[in-house]
């Protein structure tokens, strides 16, 4: 009986496997798999540009109460200067769907960035969430580092400390700064995953 | 004057309003209206959801956090933990959440001090903070208090006594004898190994495994149930991101319709240790050995059906024609042994596709093909006696098998190959069917991959011969010539057949008792009846009316002894258990500690039934266990004295004689033997196990 069930989940396996040739799938220690999309400015960006150089993927939405918690907190914003000045590239994404949480235009995007004083790369739009799916985003925030040879170094939370509270943000472990701070310093990343906390993707139904 | 304050004191409690936070109401509710010192009691946190709208379990799963509490009681308190009542799914798009919608309840036991002074009043202050979802998110948070009067007795407060019994009815069981293991670990899924209790509801509905840890099973992915003999399979897919292999993965198995049948326990909380990966390897090479052998079965078997009297002679002619029809040319009587295997394959998996069909719109309908369904072995069992009957000559099924040779057509070609194949399938079916509708009775019950594996092996081995012998038409000569022995063969196969019916009753005496195997044998005299009655008058020697008289009483007598059969089967189907369901009670006596110090200085037996009318393990199990006959009957002639100490309204008595035995819960079972030694029993019970530890005394 052990036979055929494994046999089934072989079988279920290898169609899941198919359909993930058509849209790659993001795996630790593999390249990311490449995208293309459109930020609040209307430049299209693609993950292939940046090759060379350490890029964060930060899944986005601004009325999240745990986006907020690091955005009110000033805590995003922090890391996104800190790093991008040392020529790290910063992409938030937005995988809302058009009339869920989290999805504006880009006028109100634009307002938002600057009211926060933001310092991303760029804002990317996808609001039909294949990216998201892609790289299987399942909270806001979520956090991903590709290295200068394009592959995946990290993937999970933000910290360790799963909460809406601003007060909890000194004295977590940050994940991503300590990721990146190891690659800079030409380190093996220590942490490579770990548990993501936040609201749900508002992805499309 | 004391009235006075506890009614001052009961009004200000009442006065105790549920909070309206964001999107809930939030209230703090406590099981009793007044406490004894020293004696632990319930509280609870009460979330009112707005319709659509949620919080979240101990793992939240994808997204989300869980819900906590942070107390704030008087000194020399104690507050336990939240007591999580098991989860629903919540999916957004992609994201699977666990939480809870509607009305939630989530207790926790307070332990106060001894050292209270009666007629004061304790106040529990509790912060909480939590995570209310729809589709957008809103942190929610409240403080929380609860005034309660320190009496000498425990009263419960009866608005809220129902919300905690039917809270903790979904609370997981944690002690329990299921075994789990780890049957295979791969990169993208795990799968489980669970033995339930012997005595396990057949019909469990949707089975679902909520994990504790977060970060390793794949929260929206799809759980794979297979059953097995004493238990199930459960294959789920594991997450994207592995952020950490936990040693032991634990977590709460929930059954939509109880486990132990209607109104039982639906969750019960499993811990799997995934080191140990060597044992899931040995358990996979047992079991797949089982479906190698019985693919070789199959093709055995199919081997066999080439020896049956009709079947016999169409192979040598068959093999005959390729030879002639393709000269000397060795390779295309080759191609043809192959293209006939290909026709016979074909329409051996036609037939099991067709069943599938029938199966997946019986499913619809609502049948059961299963074998722990009585109706359905009853029916296997006159099948395969009419089979049996076939075999010894009762009577024939079908058309003649006396011209079946020349009815095959030697066409040319390729198609024709293939074609013949397909034909001498048809043709030998007087022959088969028996064994066919044997092997289709059991297929029926299987996967579908295993149903389709078996009957291309069953097709295989029937081909084979033939296969052989285009390639070696030279071993032709070997092939026994057709004879009385292949009726001879064909008898004794009947016998396998009848074997096979004594298993299946032995099966349905387990699942509904002996009324049952007296109905199936009742069953099979009507169908011997109704095949004999065909086999004289039914056959093409008699005439029209007869023969229509005869089929006809044949049919409706076969279709009766089923029916009837079926009526010896119990009202409610009794899943597993040897047990019939019964009204008999055992003697009951009232618990009290000066009762048994008495009854075991006189050197009784003395059984002691720890319960409570709120532990819903405590009912099935007195219901579905103590008080059956057998185990009724053991007591009385054992002379065992039982005892029942319900603890519905915590009795201190009780209290302490549960701490006597290192224990604060029920159900606990005690059992004295006349020397005063005491068996603790297990918390889920089964006939076997207090039988036997009746047995030991």
């Amino acid at each position: 009986m052990k036979k055929i069930f494994s046999f089934v989940s072989m079988l279920l396996t290898l169609a899941s496997l198919t359909s993930l040739f058509a849209a790659d799938k993001a795996e630790i220690d593999k390249p990311a798999p490449n995208f293309t999309l459109t930020d609040s400015n209307g430049n299209e960006h693609s993950l292939s540009d940046f090759e060379g150089k350490y890029v964060v993927l930060e899944w986005i939405n601004f009325d999240c109460p745990f986006v907020k918690k690091h955005y009110d907190g000033d805590n995003m914003q922090m890391l996104q200067k800190k790093y991008t000045e040392k020529d790290v590239v910063w992409l938030a994404i937005c995988s809302s769907a058009e009339g869920k949480q989290g999805y504006f235009d880009n006028d109100e995007i634009n307002k938002r960035i600057a009211d926060h004083n933001a310092a991303m790369t760029g804002y990317l739009i996808d609001e039909s969430g294949e990216v998201g799916k892609m790289y299987a985003a399942k909270t806001t925030p979520h956090m991903y580092i590709i290295d200068m040879e394009g592959v995946l170094v990290y993937a999970g939370g933000i910290d360790d400390r799963k909460s809406t509270s601003i007060a909890d943000i000194k004295g977590a472990t940050n994940y991503v700064s300590q990721a990146l701070d190891e690659l800079l310093a030409e380190k093996e990343v220590s942490v490579k995953v770990s548990s993501p906390y936040g609201c749900s993707v508002k992805y499309k139904n | 004057m004391r009235t006075l304050v506890l009614l001052l004191l009961f009004t200000l409690n009442l006065l105790a309003q549920p909070i309206r936070v964001d999107h809930a109401n939030v209230e703090l509710i406590s099981e009793v209206k007044s406490i004894v010192p020293g004696q632990s009691f319930w509280v609870a946190f009460k979330v009112d959801h707005d319709e659509h709208w949620h919080t979240y379990w101990r793992n939240a799963g994808d997204a989300g956090i869980p819900t906590k509490i942070k107390w704030d009681v008087p000194a020399g308190f104690k507050a336990g933990n939240i007591q999580w009542p098991f989860p629903e799914r919540i999916m957004l798009a992609d994201v699977a959440n666990f939480g809870f919608e509607n009305e939630l309840v989530l207790p926790v036991e307070i332990s106060p001090p001894s050292d209270l002074i009666i007629r004061t009043n304790v106040t529990l202050n509790a912060s909480a903070t939590w995570l209310i979802c729809k589709e957008e998110c809103l942190p929610g948070e409240a403080e929380l208090s609860l005034s309660l009067p320190v009496s000498n007795e425990i009263l419960f407060n009866e608005k809220w006594v129902d919300k905690f019994t039917a809270t903790r009815e979904k609370l997981p069981l944690k002690n329990h004898d299921w075994k789990t293991s780890l049957d295979e670990l791969t990169r993208s899924t795990i799968s489980i190994r669970v033995q339930s209790f012997t005595q396990s509801n057949s019909n469990l509905g949707e089975i679902w495994f909520y994990p504790y840890q977060p970060g390793f099973i794949k929260n929206s992915s799809d759980q794979l149930i297979e059953q097995t003999e004493n238990g199930f399979l459960i294959s789920i897919g594991l997450e994207d991101f592995i952020v950490e292999q936990p040693d032991t993965l634990s977590g709460i198995l929930v059954s939509e319709n109880g486990w132990r049948g209607e109104n039982t326990e639906r969750a019960i909380e499993i811990t799997v240790p995934i080191s140990n990966v060597e044992q899931g390897i040995s358990n996979t090479e047992g079991e797949g050995f089982s479906i190698w052998l019985a693919l070789l079965f199959a093709f055995l078997g199919g081997m066999i059906l080439n020896l049956m009297p009709c079947v016999l002679p169409v192979l040598s002619i068959k093999i005959l024609g390729f030879v002639q029809q393709s000269g000397e040319d060795k390779s295309k009587i080759v191609q043809h042994g192959v293209l006939f295997t290909v026709g016979v394959v074909a329409s051996f998996l036609i037939l099991a596709g067709l069943l599938l069909i029938l199966r997946a719109g019986g499913e619809q309908l609502g049948w059961g093909f299963q074998l722990q369904s009585p109706l359905f072995l009853i029916i296997l069992s006159v099948l395969l006696l009419l089979f049996a009957l076939s075999l010894f000559g009762v009577f024939e099924i079908g058309t003649s098998a006396g011209n079946i040779g020349g009815k095959i057509e030697n066409r040319g070609g390729n198609i024709g190959a293939i074609m013949s194949g397909v034909a001498a399938t048809v043709l030998a079916t007087p022959c088969t069917a028996p064994f066919m509708g044997s092997a289709l009775g059991f297929a029926i019950t299987q996967p579908v991959f295993v149903t389709l594996s078996v009957f291309a092996f069953l097709a295989l081995g029937m081909a084979f011969p033939y296969l052989l012998l285009s390639i070696f038409p030279q071993w032709l000569r070997f092939i026994p010539k057709p004879g009385n022995w292949m009726n001879t063969l064909k008898q004794f196969m009947g016998f396998l057949l009848l074997a096979t019916i004594i298993w299946l009753a032995w099966v349905l005496g387990i699942q509904a008792g002996s009324d049952a195997i007296t109905g199936l044998m009742g069953a099979l005299l009507l169908a011997g009846l109704a095949a004999w009655i065909y086999g004289k008058w039914g056959s093409v020697l008699n005439k029209t009316g007869t023969r229509i008289t005869a089929s006809v009483t044949a049919i409706s007598l076969v279709i009766a002894s089923v029916t009837a059969a079926n009526s010896f089967i119990p009202e409610e189907p009794l899943s597993n258990t040897t047990i019939k369901k019964s009204n008999s009670t055992l003697p009951w006596e009232k618990f009290s500690q000066e009762k048994v110090d008495k009854l075991v200085a006189e050197g009784e037996k003395v059984f002691i039934d720890f319960t409570a009318a709120w532990c819903l393990s405590c009912q099935v199990n007195e219901k579905v266990v103590l008080n059956t006959q057998e185990v009724v009957n053991k007591f009385a002639e054992l002379n065992v004295v039982p005892l029942k100490a319900d603890w519905t309204s915590r009795d201190p008595e009780i209290t302490k004689a549960l701490a006597k035995f290192g224990r604060n819960s029920v159900p606990l079972y005690v059992l004295y033997d006349s020397e005063g030694n005491v068996t603790k029993l297990p918390e889920i019970l089964t006939p076997g196990i207090v039988l036997d530890a009746l047995e030991k005394l």
